[in-house]
């Protein structure tokens, strides 16, 4: 079997996690993640990417907009 | 006198109710899904745009709702106008062509090694202790904006709103292969430039 390299995982990293791949090909990239803190640390930080984002950009609906809102979207019906 | 049940309409009930005319629903369906439509507006374009975008959605849920027939959920309906109204509202405006993300792409050496120490390469799972909320806040808004709207409507859909990876297939008319596939390249993209941000380019 050919040897696992960090690069050759990349492609595979969301079917991975998402458990869209084979067992075989998850055994051999598990094999490899396990022996390589490089691979562990990149799959960490892929892995809170999502959440960093998330909290950075979760922002609140203003005071006051739902109310013209839909006060604007009365007036469009009406019109 | 109408008994009042505890439990809330549901989105199709009141979907059938404001087609046939009622605006109590319409307005109950605004409430219950403005605060999410606004996020998902401001992550699809910006804090700015936001307001455009959400009042446009609802006027095109209000317009196309006789002709919601119940094949999807509402809420995947509504989501698909909602990015929609974003993405037309980005190819309305003349943006300015912003600078694209592929140099942050991981690199590897010769040997398909990842180039840079673990230190380096962890570094933005910690980003919310290393950098300033405020900072984080606009690098977050700069990225999502360089990345290619096909890329950043399925990261939003999926890893910021955290709909199913089926959903968002659904939403955006495409295979959920093609779904992970878009996020992924979106994560990478977003993770090397959070580490150039950071200062831990390798």
């Amino acid at each position: 079997m050919m040897e696992t390299a960090c690069a050759s995982g990349l492609e595979l990293l969301i079917d991975y996690l998402e458990g869209q791949l084979p067992a075989s090909t998850v055994t051999a990239l598990e094999g490899h993640v396990a022996g390589c803190q490089r691979c562990q640390a990149f799959i960490a930080s892929y892995q809170a990417t999502p959440r960093i984002l998330r909290d950075a950009t979760d922002t609140p609906l203003p005071a006051g907009a739902q109310t013209s809102l839909l006060e604007w979207l009365r007036k469009q019906r009406r019109d | 006198m109408t008994v009042v049940s505890a439990q809330e309409p549901s989105d199709e009930a009141l979907a059938s109710r404001a087609a046939a005319g009622d605006d109590h629903a319409f307005e109950a369906i605004v409430r219950r899904y403005q605060a999410r439509v606004y996020r998902l507006a401001g992550r699809l374009t910006s804090e700015t745009d936001a307001p455009d975008v959400l009042q446009e959605t609802f006027l095109q849920v209000h317009r196309h709702l006789p002709s919601f027939r119940g094949d999807a959920r509402f809420s995947t309906w509504l989501y698909r106008i909602a990015t929609n109204a974003g993405l037309m509202h980005l190819r309305a405006r003349s943006r300015r062509p912003s600078e694209p993300l592929d140099a942050f792409l991981p690199s590897f050496d010769a040997a398909g090694t990842h180039c840079g120490t673990p230190e380096q390469l962890r570094v933005v799972s910690r980003a919310d202790e290393v950098i300033d909320r405020q900072v984080l806040a606009d690098k977050a808004r700069d990225g999502l904006a360089r990345l290619p709207d096909l890329y950043r409507e399925a990261f939003v859909l999926r890893d910021l709103e955290e709909m199913p990876t089926v959903d968002v297939a659904e939403v955006l008319g495409i295979e959920p292969a093609a779904v992970r596939q878009r996020v992924h390249r979106a994560r990478l993209l977003l993770r090397g430039y959070l580490q150039d941000v950071i200062g831990g380019r390798s």
